[in-house]
């Protein structure tokens, strides 16, 4: 069958260009502004994901993992004691100041735990020995630091909350939601170091013994630490996730800027393929006058819909996934599941079908004696 | 046996308020293998009749028959079909598909008549060969002269072997020699394979290689 679609399309070479720019602009912008999304989600769940805890006993109602409220660290106690647990540590997570040798003030989130090496923190060393934080005032610094506190090396010391702290080791992939680098320091040094801290924790990390019944044990330990929550991991993730995408109003943010990029390609290609059917009404009249039906200039509107898309996602997609490299340079994450880029596959046809429908519009309307107007 | 009759055919448009009566009680009838002019002044329902006997448009009233079938003006979606097999037009305009060569531009009317693949190409070469336009087969309209784009037009319009060939005004844009060529080149290929053939025109020429003339004015054939 002769394809009138894709000769017509490719016939007019700039408007075809102005399509392809329009849903390649659009299939960039949702794809880049929703992959950096999911890489800030990413940051703002990380630990959560890295630590095999089976519960995080927090305080009551905190937010999400950044912003933790502190409790008496002895509740860690009466936790070990529940039946069917085998392993319970506090943690800290706090924002701590450090003071940097330009006399400038940077924050970096502290984790600090007894044993590192019993909840995998931190997941990527690059230099240095985690089993070393509790043998004095050391810190782990995450690489990402260096954009915010400057150049440091192992050796170097900083001041954290007024104390100074020398840099053994360095972390990589270790930043929270907001960019913010995390350090890693021993659970008494953090005590210590920041004193509101004294005798407090954040959260205390749970890991079951193996058949233990987990809803049991979380009925026991939720039964003795009340003033307390009880989250599985998972749960505990999609607090955090869900504290960033709708209590912040980042996701409505994020809902906007896609909407308005499929906005921009729905118009462009709408225009595009309105013009292009009002140039083209006499042809279309005289598939009519040759026997065609709506059926088959619907067909060829569809058709010039598909190819536009698929062309246009390739254009799109292309610059979204160089552009990960990009913006690893710049200490930020593109995340681009195989989900992202099916549903995005899909959004763009049904985005250019949906632009065409408005010439099918048109087109069912041609009366077919125009082909006898001069 | 005619091939189309026309028994009464009566069509208004309504132009702002008033009911303009475009045909009033028109009846022709088309013999296969005769060549028929029709002529009028602009505005005498020559285009009109010409698109309801090319089922474009339907009459109010009246009979259309077309190779033995009627024309229910009832049902417009059946128009399509009678169109696809048989009728073929030829525009003043040519109404090439300026993005399609001129071997696809006949073969995609042939892909609209349900023939497709080796088949339609086939048959759409042997179409070109007709109008003696097989080396210019790769042409796009743009490339090809006036009187190639007419004869083009004519290879599509026969393609598929329809029973009536309907032509609007196909000399208007065309030099008077290259007019003539087309009309001996028309009328020959409608005698060959026994099409009857309508020529709307205002073009004296035409008359010289009808069968027969028809007038038409203020709706009405005079003859």
């Amino acid at each position: 069958m002769v394809d009138l679609a894709r000769k017509n399309l490719l016939h007019d070479k700039l408007r075809f260009a102005i399509t392809i720019s329009g849903v390649a602009f659009a299939v960039t912008l949702v794809l880049v502004q929703i992959g950096l999304f999911l890489g800030l989600l990413d940051n703002a769940t990380i630990t959560i994901e890295r630590i095999p805890a089976d519960f995080w006993v927090t305080s009551k109602n905190t937010p999400n993992v950044d912003f933790a409220h502190t409790f008496p660290d002895s509740r860690v106690q009466r936790v070990r004691s529940v039946p069917g647990v085998q392993t319970a540590d506090n943690l800290i997570v706090q924002f701590m100041n450090v003071a940097l040798p330009s006399g400038a003030e940077e924050s970096t989130v502290v984790y600090a735990l007894e044993n590192f090496e019993r909840w995998g923190l931190p997941w990527k060393v690059v230099q240095g020995n985690v089993s070393d934080l509790r043998r004095g005032a050391y810190v782990f610094l995450d690489a990402s630091a260096a954009k915010r506190f400057g150049p440091f090396e192992l050796g170097d010391y900083r001041e954290f909350a007024g104390s100074r702290l020398k840099i053994i080791g360095v972390t990589k992939e270790a930043r929270s939601f907001t960019t913010t680098p995390l350090s890693f320091m021993d659970f008494d040094l953090a005590q210590r170091v920041f004193t509101n801290l004294s005798n407090r924790a954040s959260y205390i990390l749970v890991k079951l013994a193996p058949g233990a019944d987990p809803e049991a044990v979380r009925a026991e330990i939720r039964r003795r630490l009340p003033f307390n929550d009880v989250f599985t991991r998972r749960e505990w993730a999609s607090r955090s996730r869900n504290y960033w995408i709708i209590s912040t109003g980042l996701g409505l943010n994020m809902f906007i800027t896609v909407f308005l990029g499929c906005l921009v390609g729905v118009v462009v290609v709408a225009q595009t393929l309105y013009t292009s059917t009002m140039e083209h009404l006499k042809e279309f009249g005289t598939v009519k006058a040759i026997g065609g039906g709506n059926s088959d200039i619907y067909g060829i509107l569809a058709r010039q819909a598909t190819i536009s898309a698929l062309v246009g996602f390739v254009f799109g997609a292309i610059p979204s996934y160089l552009m990960s490299t990009l913006i690893a340079r710049a200490d930020l994450k593109l995340i681009i599941p195989p989900a992202l880029w099916t549903g995005v596959f899909v959004g763009t046809i049904v985005m250019c079908l949906g632009a065409a429908l408005i010439s099918f519009r048109k087109v069912a309307s041609i009366d077919p004696a125009l082909v006898f107007r001069t | 046996m005619p091939v189309l009759q026309a028994n009464e055919i009566r069509k208004s448009f309504k132009e702002g308020r008033e009911l303009v009566n475009v045909l009033n009680g028109v009846s022709l009838s088309l013999e296969p293998g005769e060549v028929t002019a029709l002529e009028g002044p602009s505005g005498s329902g020559k285009t009109t009749l010409l698109s309801i006997i090319g089922c474009i448009l339907t009459p109010n009233s009246g009979d259309l028959f077309i190779d033995g079938e009627r024309v229910d003006p009832k049902r417009s979606d059946r128009l399509p079909g009678i169109r696809r097999r048989a009728i073929g037009f030829v525009f003043q305009q040519f109404n090439l598909f300026p993005a399609l060569t001129a071997l696809e531009n006949v073969e995609y009317a042939l892909n609209i008549k349900g023939t497709r693949g080796p088949e339609a190409r086939s048959q759409a070469q042997t179409a070109l060969d007709k109008v003696g336009l097989s080396d210019r087969r790769s042409f796009l309209p743009r490339d090809l002269s006036g009187g190639q784009k007419q004869r083009i037009a004519i290879a599509r319009a026969l393609a598929g072997n329809p029973k009536v060939l309907l032509a609007d005004e196909p000399t208007a844009n065309l030099d008077s020699q290259m007019g003539m060529q087309i009309l001996d080149l028309f009328r020959a290929l409608a005698k060959q394979e026994n099409r009857a053939l309508l020529i709307v025109t205002h073009d004296a020429k035409v008359r010289n290689i009808s069968d027969r003339v028809v007038r038409i004015q203020d709706g009405r054939l005079l003859n």
